[in-house]
């Protein structure tokens, strides 16, 4: 019996939206236990130093306080921190300083109190006496033989580095006509969720175990890395995470968590502590800045045959990230173009900024950057089109899946044909038009360009590439459990998380469809619970997964249930399963609708009737099954590795006016055509190309964190850290091109990180091509119009990165 | 021990009596003390506007003032704008629309919708984006939201 597709490509409305719009939701902040204290932070102000000695005794003895934690007692009682990705050399990391300060805003000291208030004021009260040092900043200077160490037990403030060579890069280099050279740099940034960290966490001392309620977008990874840090099995750790107000990549901070369960554990009561706005900007990650060099070979018909890339990434001050934005950076590579060769060699530095973490699309957003840039670049050297150069060099519809040189494996895609659409949806044509005439009479107009893939679904193998084969952390999968209730109803568990993509409306649609069920009928609880939900390593929101993944997850369970329903219904209708029919809440017999039973009836006999005989062997409608995707590979022996696999795709397409007194960038189109291949409900895909969008734009003409030159991070709050307004950005419009991916079970591909990755790109280019009458080139980011004021009216060429 | 001020104030058309410490913000208060948790915080300095309430009608941040301020007023936070069973007609067209993800700003955001609503029954995209600019959604790029507030005000039922 095949599934129809009833619910799924629908733009169905989300089943999590009443909550949301009446009561506001069930956020973190909003539960409560009874007596549970708050908890507080002392701070380094400091970028890098070492504690002389902290005096902590007037705060304990505060009226209301209950417990107060110090780096000592953190090195005491739990054991460091491992990276993500375990390094082969690495330095020692605890929840709380511990001896020295490496970054502004690293918290200190951790103090429970009655409520938040008296922790704060407690906080006030502790001494602790610091010997400043000379910081490290910026990644080049911390890669010098005498920079200050970050770390100073691993000799050196590289973490990670290698050298990737893919293909013949030397033979295209020697067979090109031209060479082209570019340096682009990425700046910190952060998607800033409208919810800030929190956690609540609960210790049981006869049986040494926590309940931890908190933000964690790798539940299953997070939980070990909890139970490593207590020495306690896992099965010691019961991880609840409400969903959470926003996430992108961002609240994956356990080191947060272990402070919290300390404080509760010493205090012998619960601890709840809600990140304030000014510690998540200080210190609850940044995306990594980055330098990247660029040497591409070029035939003069602008064909680009292979390009080296060197990138050295700022790691900040942590190692939970060490090397993943420079390995994730493998996956698009090649971005839309037949390059035959690349050469790729990466640095983690650390410095003595905040640590990074995994901002929407971690890493790719920078390699897309880096090579748009290049693409225009090359178009500019050779005086071509920004849209022929890429016609050019695209990988055409009919090579796919297509290899590329990194060993990803591309499933499908019609990039042409994106870009075509991109094209005529803005007039392309007419707007070239309009430019020349505007240039005329001085108006600075620019249409920009970027094509690009956007990766769905990280291997987690590719860490092998840091820690090598002994690894034992690998591949990408989900866990899924269905259960079909008595009253003919399902509900679905999975290791998956609620941050706000909808993922409840769309498992519930998938699933509707497999069990012959109304939407409606299908619940899926959007509070992950370790106690209930399975999980496998690789579970939780990020990489674009869900696509590719969790639905698979889902759908094997419900396929199970699905099984099982029909050999009792079968039994109970005396019929043949291979003659039954699923729908509507109801079993049949194929051909004599009306000789037939409801699921409810059957479900309810599963679980009440334990004395009738059991046709699929057990009583019960409830099913499990752990999903991994056989795409997922082990490096090989030339470091190849599929580091993503899924290859959702975008063209975005932006026309921005630049006044030439003020410099003030007006968006005045945006446009973007996107491939994520089959769309289980477009009014949800439809969201998240908006909102990633969003994010990539206000990266390129907004937001950075800039520290000063002692590391004080000068942009602490949203009066500093600007995020755009309704009024500051563009509407975007645009359409989808549907290339279902021949390798997923729905023909599905990732959609949530793209607009992220791509739209950097596209106001870069657009902004430069408004400029091409000024010369000036667009090598960094934000693009603000001080900064291009000051670029211009200081004759300088090159729009880089400032110091 | 700090004294505590006494103050009485009708919220969501309820009368509420309640001693607090002049420190406590109002949204401080009707979050932990009322138990109203539909109103958020994002980032208790003024500008995210998740904390966006109505005092006396019109829109206020919460997290700006103290509770003490209340004293007397007339409060409206998301719980007293439609129910499950009644969803106010924003709320209707915010879930026709997608204009919520993660749904942290929403009630914030509805609330200065209502206001910007009923101040300007028919207003451009322009408007509409200027009216809500003082507050942040990070997650849905604001198109939806937009497109949600024209709808509503399109089918012109809201009061
Ligand atoms: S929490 Fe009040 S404006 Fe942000
Ligand atoms: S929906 Fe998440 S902040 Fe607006």
């Amino acid at each position: 019996m095949s599934t129809q597709a009833k619910w799924v490509g629908q733009a169905l409305e989300r089943a999590e939206d009443r909550t949301l719009l009446t009561t506001g939701g069930h956020f973190i902040d909003d539960l409560t236990l009874p007596g549970v204290a708050h908890a507080a932070y002392v701070r380094s102000p400091h970028a890098r130093a070492k504690i002389r000695h902290i005096d902590a005794s007037r705060a304990l003895d505060h009226p209301g306080v209950y417990a107060v934690v110090t780096g000592e007692a953190v090195a005491q009682f739990t054991r460091p921190q491992r990276g993500r990705v375990p390094l082969p050399n690495s330095p020692r990391v605890y929840a709380v300083a511990y001896e020295q300060v490496r970054y502004v805003g690293e918290p200190v000291v951790g103090i429970a109190a009655v409520d938040r208030a008296t922790a704060e004021d407690a906080a006030e009260l502790v001494q602790v006496e610091y010997e400043p040092l000379p910081p490290v900043l910026d990644p080049e200077e911390a890669l010098k033989p005498d920079a200050p160490l970050v770390f100073e037990e691993i000799g050196s403030n590289v973490l990670w580095h290698d050298t990737f060579p893919y293909g013949d890069v030397e033979a295209a280099f020697a067979n090109a006509d031209l060479v082209v050279n570019e340096r682009v740099t990425i700046h910190r940034y952060s998607s800033t969720p409208l919810e800030t960290f929190g956690v609540m966490a609960r210790y049981e001392p006869a049986t040494h175990s926590f309940t931890i309620w908190g933000h964690t977008q790798q539940p299953a990874q997070d939980l070990h890395v909890l139970a490593a840090a207590f020495g306690v099995s896992p099965g010691q750790i019961r991880l609840i995470i409400p969903p959470m107000g926003g996430s992108f990549g961002n609240k994956v901070r356990p080191l947060f968590i272990i402070a919290a369960a300390l404080l509760a554990r010493k205090a012998g009561r619960p601890v709840k502590w809600i990140e304030d706005r000014r510690e998540s900007l200080l210190a609850l990650g940044h995306a990594a800045d980055g330098i990247m060099d660029m040497s591409a070979a070029v035939k003069a018909d602008g064909r680009v045959l292979a390009i080296k890339f060197r990138n050295i990434e700022n790691e900040g001050a942590g190692i939970d990230f060490a090397g993943r934005h420079n390995l994730l950076m493998l996956s698009n590579i090649a971005n839309c173009y037949r390059l035959g060769a690349i050469s790729y060699e990466g640095y983690s530095v650390v410095t003595n900024r905040c640590p990074v973490v995994a901002n929407r699309g971690i890493g790719k957003p920078f390699m897309c950057f880096a090579v748009e840039r290049m693409i225009d670049a090359v178009a500019r050297t050779l005086n071509l089109d920004r849209a022929e150069i890429r016609y050019r060099n695209f990988i055409q519809p009919e090579a796919f899946p297509y290899d590329t040189p990194s060993g990803q494996t591309y499933d499908s895609g019609n990039y042409p044909e994106m870009l075509r659409k991109a094209l005529a949806l803005v007039d392309y044509d007419s707007l070239r038009r309009e430019q020349a005439k505007g240039r005329e009479e001085g108006r600075l107009l620019g249409i920009g360009i970027a094509t690009a893939v956007e990766p769905g679904g990280s291997n987690l193998a590719y860490g092998m590439l840091i820690s090598g084969p002994s690894q034992l952390l690998s591949g990408q999968g989900e866990a899924a459990r269905v259960r079909l209730e008595t009253d003919g109803t399902a509900t679905v568990f999975t290791g998956g998380l609620d941050s706000g993509q909808g993922h409840a409306t769309a498992l519930a649609q998938i699933v509707a469809d497999e069990l012959g069920l109304n939407v409606k009928q299908v619940r899926v609880p959007t509070t992950f619970d370790s106690a209930s939900h399975p999980y496998v390593m690789t579970s939780g929101v990020y990489s674009n997964k869900f696509h590719g993944h969790d639905t698979v997850a889902a759908i094997g369970a419900a396929r199970k249930v699905r099984e099982k329903l029909l050999q009792r219904a079968a039994a109970q209708l005396e019929a043949n399963v291979a003659d039954l029919e699923l729908n509507d809440g109801r079993i049949f017999i194929r051909g004599a609708p009306q000789k037939g039973i409801t699921i409810a009836q059957v479900a309810s006999r599963a679980y009440w009737s334990l004395a009738d005989e059991q046709p699929d062997g057990e009583p019960g409608l409830e099913a499990l099954y752990y999903y991994s995707n056989p795409l997922a590979n082990r490096p090989d022996d030339k470091k190849r590795v599929r580091v993503q696999l899924g290859f959702a795709s975008a063209a975005h397409v932006a026309v921005v006016e630049v006044d030439p007194e003020t410099f003030e960038i007006k968006i005045l189109r945006y446009v973007v055509i996107h491939d994520c291949g089959r769309q289980i409900n477009p009014g949800i895909v439809e969201g998240q190309v908006h909102g990633a969008t969003a994010h990539g734009i206000a990266a390129a003409l907004f937001e950075e964190f800039t520290y000063d030159e002692n590391g004080q991070l000068l942009t602490t709050s949203f009066m500093d850290y600007l995020k755009p307004t309704a009024a500051d950005l563009p509407d975007i419009e645009g359409d989808r091109l549907e290339t279902p991916s021949p390798l997923t079970l729905l023909g599905t591909k990732g959609v949530g990180e793209g607009g992220a990755v791509v739209a950097p790109a596209a106001i870069a280019s657009a902004v430069e091509d408004a400029l091409l009458p000024l010369g000036i080139h667009i090598a960094a980011l934000p693009i603000t119009p001080s900064r291009l004021f000051e670029a211009v009216s200081s004759g300088m060429k090159l729009y880089e990165k400032r110091k | 021990m700090t004294e505590m001020i006494s103050i009485t104030l009708r919220v969501n058309g309820s009368e509420r009596t309640a001693a607090v410490e002049p420190r406590r913000s109002l949204v401080d208060f009707l979050r932990h003390d009322l138990g109203l948790v539909g109103t958020h915080v994002g980032c208790e300095h003024g500008v995210c506007g998740a904390c966006t309430v109505m005092l006396d009608g019109r829109t206020v941040r919460s997290c700006l003032l103290f509770a003490a301020q209340a004293d007397g007023s007339e409060v409206t936070t998301i719980e007293g704008i439609g129910t499950d069973e009644a969803l106010h007609p924003l709320q209707v067209a915010f879930q026709q629309h997608h204009a919520l993800q993660c749904g942290f700003c929403t009630p914030g955001m509805i609330l200065a919708a209502l206001e910007l609503l009923r101040d300007n029954a028919d207003p451009s995209d322009e408007e509409i984006r200027v009216g809500l600019s003082g507050n942040l959604c990070m997650c849905t790029g604001y198109v939806n939201i937009v497109r949600a507030v024209r709808a509503a005000a399109r089918d012109g039922n809201v009061r």
